[in-house]
């Protein structure tokens, strides 16, 4: 196996690409007593519209999609549903679906194997039948209508529609009640055939094994498929520019939240995006963290008293940051941070804040690897963009001030800002 | 694995102030924290919350949060938290900090451990203080914060539910009252009565300290010796060990509009059996009826019914009460609620088979052996355990859940009825 290291955080990995195509991932940690597998395919909300390698059909599919077929993927055909066994011997089970994966996971102390077998069982044989693929439909109406009464997703949803006007990062990952409604077990079956072959799959798992064994174990439990070649996806071109500034949504709630977004260019080589990746939480935290001039002066004056969030998303078809917080006046605190953004652009940004705040984003980055289940996860996700999580750690030191304010001229300062706002009903 | 709990060592600092070490090498991080114990009350709770919020705002040494923050950025980003939580019917004002350990720094040795321990007490012991009360400044904007925390409490709706039934249900005890505390009571408090107020609870109350991570350096001797601890004195502290009881209710229906599009019932279940084990006994009662996927609540309500996204239960062991939860659809509230009164007579009548209870036991047990894989997890459970002066060991807690058999679980199911009914509907 092939073994990368992060000598700072004293972490390993072992990688391999096994002979029916699968990638497997294992991070041994010694004295650690839970275990954790996650499955993941490259298969996310995103991929709407594809050519299928085997037959070259170009198919559409429905919103929601992708999210449908996680529920789905449970139903045996024995009448047994995997998730009823996963917890059944004892195991925390579960899966989910992003814009760019979706995935399937089980934590454990004990049965490790056994859970491993059944994982592995269930995500290479799928069940879909008129019956059952219907019945899902009940439950899944109801898991979007309890998305519709979360004033945080509807204003990340009302970002994102401000930040792009084609992009399919746009579409609810969920679908909608309506698009659901078109959901057959045939398109399921198109999508699994298509999009659940090992070549287009990682395993990560981590907790305390011998990687080699536990490889041995895991080739014990993979079906041979045929490698059916490249996926072409296909999405809308890029686009220039936003498509508005500004959305705003009334809901039945007390205290106002925003989100405040920049639209980021998209990087194609892996090493920039990591660099540009920790470049931009440096910034986001000088300009609007727990120590910056802007936070403290929005605290004093009374116009949030909650941290925002501060996050930066990618894939190959889009990038952007997210400033997600709670004021009783959004539009203040945006006009305050633009003003803050001309200001470092005129006067320069702080050498020793980005001393300070780099020890700091170091830090944060330690701490991710404190849990199974947060370290698997970020291999997982990081693997599905192409990217080396230990890079985040060890090429931590290429990030000088001279890049860090090329970025924040990049990103920030040539750059229109969006705004959504839901708002409580006065 | 250690499930005799030797890694766990308590010592008596000064009388009423105990410090309890947990020694364990598997995270990244240490983790340091502060717990003030009192009995809840009308008069405390608001003055409590306030009081949390007002301490983080800034220290003698370090007058604004800023100066705070910056602090903490230099130790790799040491994360500061404070809160209140409502333990029974006790509130306790918790202080906690996590930092990386001094193994991961990039380059230079920094002894992180003393440096944490000195601003967690300055930030608990030392406060900004100006004419002998804390700053008007931070009190009248904390104020502020938390009336918006307050008046928030129906933006999760959900959640709103759950502690809108727990209102109902103790209206006339302590257990009832909100744990950030009431705007009428906010209104009035002033700088100087806060200040009298932190004076009296630092003189009087429980206090625990509790660290957890790998030390090398006599730690113990560090917090004896902290100059903020020695001004401290010793006391004997009131609290409440037990908690006051409360009078059934049969079957009471409450139902309350706000604008949702889902539904959200809790149904509350209440105990009137007193057996042997009953703690351990009702908690794989509540598996059975709501634990997980295979429980009678998600595999009825949800999976047969498709009436709900989310149904299950939980166990509240200091009030001996159970609560279920389901978000539906406002037409199906008849139809929910009777197949959910189904489940429970079902379990009643013993319908169910030794397997049930063997899948609930384990999922338990997974629960407990996890208890030492998360830090503030483990530090919770002892101070948990402190509070009810409980000694006993992980391997003798699982011990008791592993006794547990399907007899126990039909006794102590003859008498669970329900005892409230909530509904928040449109």
């Amino acid at each position: 196996m092939k073994i990368i290291e992060s000598a700072k955080v004293k972490e390993k990995a072992y990688i391999e690409k096994i002979e029916n195509g699968l990638t497997v991932i294992i991070i041994p940690k010694k004295n650690i007593l839970k275990k954790y597998a996650i499955i993941g395919t490259h298969f996310g909300s995103i991929d709407n519209r594809f050519i299928m390698p085997k037959t070259g059909e170009e198919v559409f599919i429905p919103d929601g999609v992708a999210h449908y077929l996680e529920h789905k993927m449970f139903e045996q055909e024995n009448g047994v549903n995997s998730l009823d066994k996963l917890m059944a011997l004892g195991l925390e089970a579960n899966a989910y679906t992003t814009n760019d994966h979706t995935a399937y996971l089980f934590e454990c102390t004990d049965n490790f194997y056994e859970g491993l077998d059944e994982l592995m069982d269930y995500v290479q044989n799928p069940y879909f039948t008129d019956e059952n693929v219907e019945k899902e439909k009940g439950i899944i109406s109801q898991e979007i209508n309890m998305y519709d009464d979360e004033p945080s997703w509807k204003v990340y949803m009302n970002a994102l529609d401000c930040l792009y006007r084609e992009n399919p990062i746009k579409i609810d990952v969920a679908g909608t009640v309506e698009s659901i409604s078109e959901i057959d077990k045939e398109v399921l079956y198109k999508c699994y055939n298509t999009f659940y072959n090992p070549n287009n799959m990682v395993l990560v798992v981590c907790g305390d094994f011998e990687p080699e064994e536990l490889l041995k174990e895991i080739k014990k439990r993979v079906i041979k498929k045929d490698n059916q070649g490249e996926i072409k996806r296909i999405y809308p071109p890029q686009e220039d520019g936003i498509n508005k500034e500004y959305a705003e949504k009334t809901m039945d709630i007390s205290n106002e939240i925003y989100i405040i977004g920049f639209k980021d260019k998209i990087l194609e080589d892996k090493a920039e995006i990591v660099k540009r990746h920790i470049a931009i939480e440096i910034l986001l935290n000088m300009l609007m963290g727990k120590s910056s001039s802007l936070y403290k002066e929005l605290y004093e004056e009374g116009l949030t008293f909650v941290l925002p969030d501060l996050d930066y998303e990618f894939s190959s078809q889009y990038a952007h940051v997210l400033i997600s917080g709670q004021s009783k006046d959004s539009k203040k605190v945006r006009d305050k941070l633009k003003e803050k953004i001309l200001k470092y652009s005129k006067e320069g940004l702080s050498e020793e804040d980005f001393k300070r705040i780099s020890k700091k984003v170091y830090g944060d980055y330690v701490v991710e690897y404190n849990s199974v289940e947060e370290t698997a996860r970020m291999f997982l996700a990081d693997y599905m963009k192409g990217i080396n999580c230990f890079d985040y750690i060890e090429k931590f030191g290429l990030v000088t001030f001279e890049y860090l304010t090329e970025v924040f001229e990049d990103c920030f300062v040539n750059n229109q800002m969006i705004l959504s706002v839901v708002k409580g009903k006065k | 694995m250690d499930f005799d709990n030797k890694n766990k060592k308590s010592y008596d600092v000064k009388e009423g102030i105990k410090f309890h070490r947990i020694e364990t090498n598997k995270f990244k991080t240490n983790l340091f924290s502060v717990f003030l114990t009192t009995p809840l009350n009308k008069e405390n709770v608001t003055q409590n919350a306030l009081l949390a919020a007002v301490l983080r705002r800034g220290t003698q040494s370090m007058p604004t949060q800023d100066q705070i923050s910056k602090k903490l950025e230099e130790l790799y980003g040491a994360e500061f938290n404070c809160g209140i939580e409502k333990i029974g019917d006790n509130t306790s004002i918790k202080f906690y900090l996590e930092a990386i350990n001094d193994k991961f720094i990039l380059d230079n040795k920094e002894d992180l451990t003393s440096k944490c321990i000195e601003i967690l007490f300055e930030i608990v012991l030392n406060p900004l203080t100006e004419d002998g009360k804390f700053k008007e400044e931070y009190v009248e904007g904390e104020k502020e914060n938390l009336r918006q925390i307050i008046e928030g409490k129906k933006d999760n709706k959900s959640k709103y539910a759950y502690d809108r039934c727990i209102e109902e249900m103790f209206k006339d005890k302590v257990f009832g009252l909100y744990k950030f505390g009431d705007i009428g009571d906010l209104e009035k408090i002033t700088s100087e009565e806060l200040y009298s107020h932190y004076k009296k609870i630092i003189s009087e109350c429980k206090i625990d300290i509790l660290v957890s991570g790998e030390f090398d350096s006599d730690i113990f001797n560090l917090i004896k010796e902290n100059k903020d601890i020695m001004k401290i004195k010793a006391r004997k502290p009131v609290y409440n060990i037990e908690d006051e009881q409360r009078d059934f209710n049969n079957e009471k229906v409450i139902e309350e509009k706000l604008d949702v599009t889902q539904g959200k019932l809790i149904m509350a279940l209440n105990m009137l059996n007193n057996i042997d084990n009953g703690n351990n006994v009702a908690m794989v009662y509540n598996g059975i009826l709501g634990g997980g996927a295979n429980s009678k609540l998600f595999q009825n309500v949800r999976e047969r019914a498709s009436l709900a996204y989310y149904a299950n239960s939980g166990y509240l062991k200091r009030k001996g009460l159970i609560f279920i939860k389901c978000g539906i659809e406002i037409e199906n509230y008849e139809k929910a609620v009777k197949i959910i009164k189904e489940q429970i007579k079902d379990i009643k009548s013993g319908n169910f088979t030794d397997e049930d209870v063997e899948n609930s036991k384990k999922i338990i047990l997974s629960v407990i052996q996890n208890i030492q894989e998360e830090q503030d997890t483990e530090i919770i459970y002892y101070y948990n355990q402190e509070l009810v002066n409980n000694n006993e060991t992980i391997r003798e807690y699982m011990d008791k859940v592993r006794m547990v058999k399907k007899d126990d679980i039909v006794k102590l199911a003859e008498g669970i009825n329900v005892d409230t009914i909530y509904f928040l509907r449109n």
